[in-house]
């Protein structure tokens, strides 16, 4: 008889035993997977957002839009590669359907935005339309519109004949991750034909050659405009991503005092269980000894019986976290259990797994077999 | 009764030989009290962002607001819809006979949280009657802003969760430095998170021409009904008005849901793993007693006065667990004051304490006797389905 046989034989002594801590072990896993899945996606997000790519927003928000002459400026500062900006433009559709729309110069801006999808064919089509709009998937299907329609959108933004009224072509489709309800139309036909904030942006983007010279770019375009009206305040996209998390509240806080409580309880039921089994084994480990397994095979055997149960238990459990991340992302939309979480999960099951068996394991060790045989009745 | 005291007895007898299997009886208390903790922090959160919301809300104050946008941040609303609005009927008046209503715009003030990192409050501008239109607020320290001066009061439990807005310090805005001249406190509600100055002057420093929203004081609560069919018959006003516990409901349903689904997410699955640790501490309990057990059925001890004693002793360790960590949850953070997206405008931050409330302790309760009732159940039968001779033969 193998060990590897030896092990599992002795895993199913009590089947519903096993099962039971298993089950509880696999639970755990699935909450590790969760909430490690959530602080995983975060850290993803920030990481992939880029430092050579900035917004320039006013500095104090809500404030009015920027004119667009600031364009000529920040283009000459020293580093700065790329510029364009964006307006909003909102309007409704059949209320209560409304829509925002970034009025800006779409080959540029897509560029600067590249987890914006968006193919040549649609580029081509909205710089031929002037009054086109590329629309996200999702914004099609909500409003039920297709690739060629006409359609008119009522917004608070007069247009200069006066009525409320404005006329797009759908001309195109980009790919947006998540559910984005959004359009981008020609920032010049929409400035063109409105009254109000005429010459304005909302936003510009920035891109600069070297990565590593961010934050001084971004200060030296703030400081261009430190003494106008038009105050700004520069951010990599990778700022705005950190901050974006941190304003959700502390998020971190709260998922690694769970993941304590969790942790905590885990090991207290499975060292209580692991404790339990083995003492009920005691002669029997006496008669592995008297039979001449050494007292390092005995520990070993202890120890990979612990180890394969919590390896399955944590495997399943993270297993069940992946497939139910699609339902997760109902409540946190940046989730994702990848396999660095699945990897660290089971780093971390191996050391329950010690730990839990350390106290048992070390009283096997110390065991003589005369001791262990007449613990039989005791 | 004989099958009652029989259980009596029995639980007794079980409770008193706990310490020879405390390692194990202490499975189902440290596995409920974890489960127990853990749900009462994240449902806190979710009570007190409900009860901050809902604070002051009166039934007969209203908001009127742009016809088909989800929140006041959303609306617009010009002084000709105000002027309008203020003399329809069912408006309280004060003594000099105008109506109590205030005209309100929203924005955000930049702010610095304890751990220096940056946040917005909203920055709510009011019309001249806004202690007459919210009575409940009062100053607790400084003076009331002057319309046309850059001055701002703010709220207690912003100034007290942010810092630099103690009285005579200044918050950056559009045009300039405002000085903070006067605290404010709300009971309990969203505007003690806010930094109220003058409309007027408010929307001179943004240049904006327009309120976003108007919030009234009706005769009674019953004058609502009368007040918003004026409001809907007005032909040149496209607005609606909502009452104010209406209008709180609405906009706090998507954030009270999301706590919610997380709490119940999270608790539910600690709990089932509570549920089997539970399990497996009862139905190595009850092999161990056996033996105890058959002896008990040749005595004549009823089949049912067993597994009786065994559920009690199960949902007595859970409780006492469940008590703990009631304890932990009240003890770590009843009352403690946190901030969280969730304010009036934007992605303002909404400061609120979480709160451990009374029917949150009756749902642990009940929750803690089920793992313990499940976790018992189970494991008792086992014990009474083995017959009394294999059991005894059984050592």
């Amino acid at each position: 008889m193998n060990a590897t046989t030896l092990v599992w034989a002795n895993l199913w002594r009590k089947p519903v035993r096993t099962l039971l801590t298993a089950l509880s072990i696999a639970m755990a896993f699935l909450l590790i997977g969760l909430l490690q899945g959530v602080n995983a996606g975060f850290a993803e997000v920030i990481a992939a957002a880029r430092r050579d790519v900035m917004t320039i927003d006013a500095r104090v928000r809500g404030s009015p839009p920027m004119p667009i002459a600031m364009l000529e400026q920040i283009r000459k500062v020293p580093g700065v590669v790329t510029v364009t900006y964006r307006a909003y433009f909102v309007a409704d559709y059949r209320p209560p359907l409304s829509l925002a729309a970034f009025a800006t110069e779409p080959r540029i801006f897509f560029s600067l935005r590249p987890k914006l999808a968006v193919s040549e064919e649609a580029l081509r089509a909205i710089e031929r339309v002037r009054g086109g709009m590329l629309a996200s998937p999702a914004l099609l299907e909500r409003f039920e519109w297709k690739v060629g329609d006409r359609v008119t959108l009522r917004s608070r933004e007069l247009h200069q004949d006066g009525s409320p009224d404005w006329d797009f072509e759908i001309v195109g489709v980009f790919d947006a991750p998540g559910k984005a309800y959004f359009g981008v139309i020609n920032y010049s036909y929409l400035d063109e034909a409105r009254i109000t904030n005429k010459g304005t942006v909302e936003r510009f983007f920035v891109r600069i050659a070297d990565p590593d010279r961010s934050v001084a770019t971004s200060a030296a375009i703030d400081r261009l405009f430190e003494n106008s009206s038009h105050q700004t305040r520069t951010h990599s996209d990778q700022e705005r991503a950190e901050a974006d998390t941190q304003r959700m509240g502390d998020i971190g806080f709260f998922t690694n005092a769970i993941l304590g409580a969790v942790l905590f309880m885990l090991l207290f039921l499975t060292a209580n269980v692991t404790r339990q089994s083995l003492q009920e084994r005691t002669s029997e480990f006496g008669v592995l000894k008297a039979l001449g397994f050494g007292d390092g095979a005995c520990l070993r055997l202890a120890l990979a019986e612990t180890a394969c149960l919590y390896l399955f238990a944590a495997a399943a459990g993270l297993g069940l976290a992946a497939l139910l991340t699609p339902f997760a992302r109902e409540i946190s939309s940046s989730i994702h259990v990848s396999g660095a979480v699945v990897a660290r999960g089971m780093g971390l099951a191996v050391v329950l797994a010690v730990a839990s068996a350390a106290i048992p394991c070390w009283q096997i060790h110390r065991l003589t077999v005369v001791g262990a045989l007449s613990a039989r009745r005791a | 009764m004989i099958v009652a005291r029989q259980m009596l007895a029995l639980t007794a007898v079980g409770l008193r030989s706990i310490p020879r299997r405390l390692g194990n009886s202490l499975v189902i208390v440290i596995g409920t009290t974890c489960v127990i903790a853990v749900l009462l922090s994240v449902l806190a959160m979710s009570v007190g962002f409900s009860r901050t919301i809902q604070g002051d809300a009166r039934g007969d104050r209203v908001l009127v607001f742009t016809r088909g946008s989800d929140s006041e941040g959303n609306s617009v609303l010009s002084r000709e819809n105000l002027d309008l609005i203020q003399a329809l009927p069912g408006i309280r008046t004060d003594a000099a006979g105008k109506a109590i209503i205030s005209g309100e715009v929203l924005l955000v003030a930049p702010v610095i949280r304890r751990n220096g990192r940056d946040a917005y409050i909203t920055l709510r501008g009011t019309g001249a009657q806004l202690m007459q239109v919210r009575p409940e607020l009062e100053l607790v320290a400084g003076r009331m802003f002057r319309p046309g001066l850059h001055e701002l009061i703010v709220g207690r439990a912003a100034h007290q969760q942010f810092k630099g807005l103690d009285l005579g310090q200044v918050i950056r805005l559009h045009d300039g430095d405002w000085t903070i001249v006067g605290i404010f406190a709300g009971g309990d509600s969203v505007r003690e998170s806010e930094a109220i100055g003058d409309a007027t002057t408010v929307m001179t420093a943004y240049q904006l021409t327009v309120f976003n929203s108007a919030t009234a004081l009706l005769t009674s609560r019953s004058s609502f009904a009368k007040f918003e069919n004026a409001v809907r018959i007005e032909p040149s006003l496209r607005v609606q008005a909502m009452t104010e516990p209406e209008y709180l409901a609405m906009v706090s349903g998507p954030m009270n849901e999301l706590l919610e689904s997380v709490a119940y997410l999270i608790g539910g699955i600690m709990g089932i793993g509570a549920l089997f640790g539970a399990l497996n501490t009862m139905y190595s309990a009850v092999a161990a007693r056996l033996y105890e057990f058959a002896t008990l059925r040749a005595l004549g001890f009823a089949s049912t006065a067993i597994v009786g004693s065994v559920v009690i002793e199960a949902v007595l360790l859970s409780l006492l667990g469940a008590g703990i960590g009631i304890a932990v949850a009240y003890g770590a953070f009843n009352g403690q004051a946190i901030n969280m997206l969730g304010g009036s405008r934007w992605d303002s931050q909404l400061v609120y304490s979480l709160s451990v409330s009374p029917p949150l302790i009756l749902l642990a309760t009940v929750l803690a006797c089920g793992i313990g009732i499940v976790g018992g159940l189970f494991p008792a039968l086992r014990a009474i389905r083995v017959s009394v001779a294999d059991s005894l033969r059984m050592d």
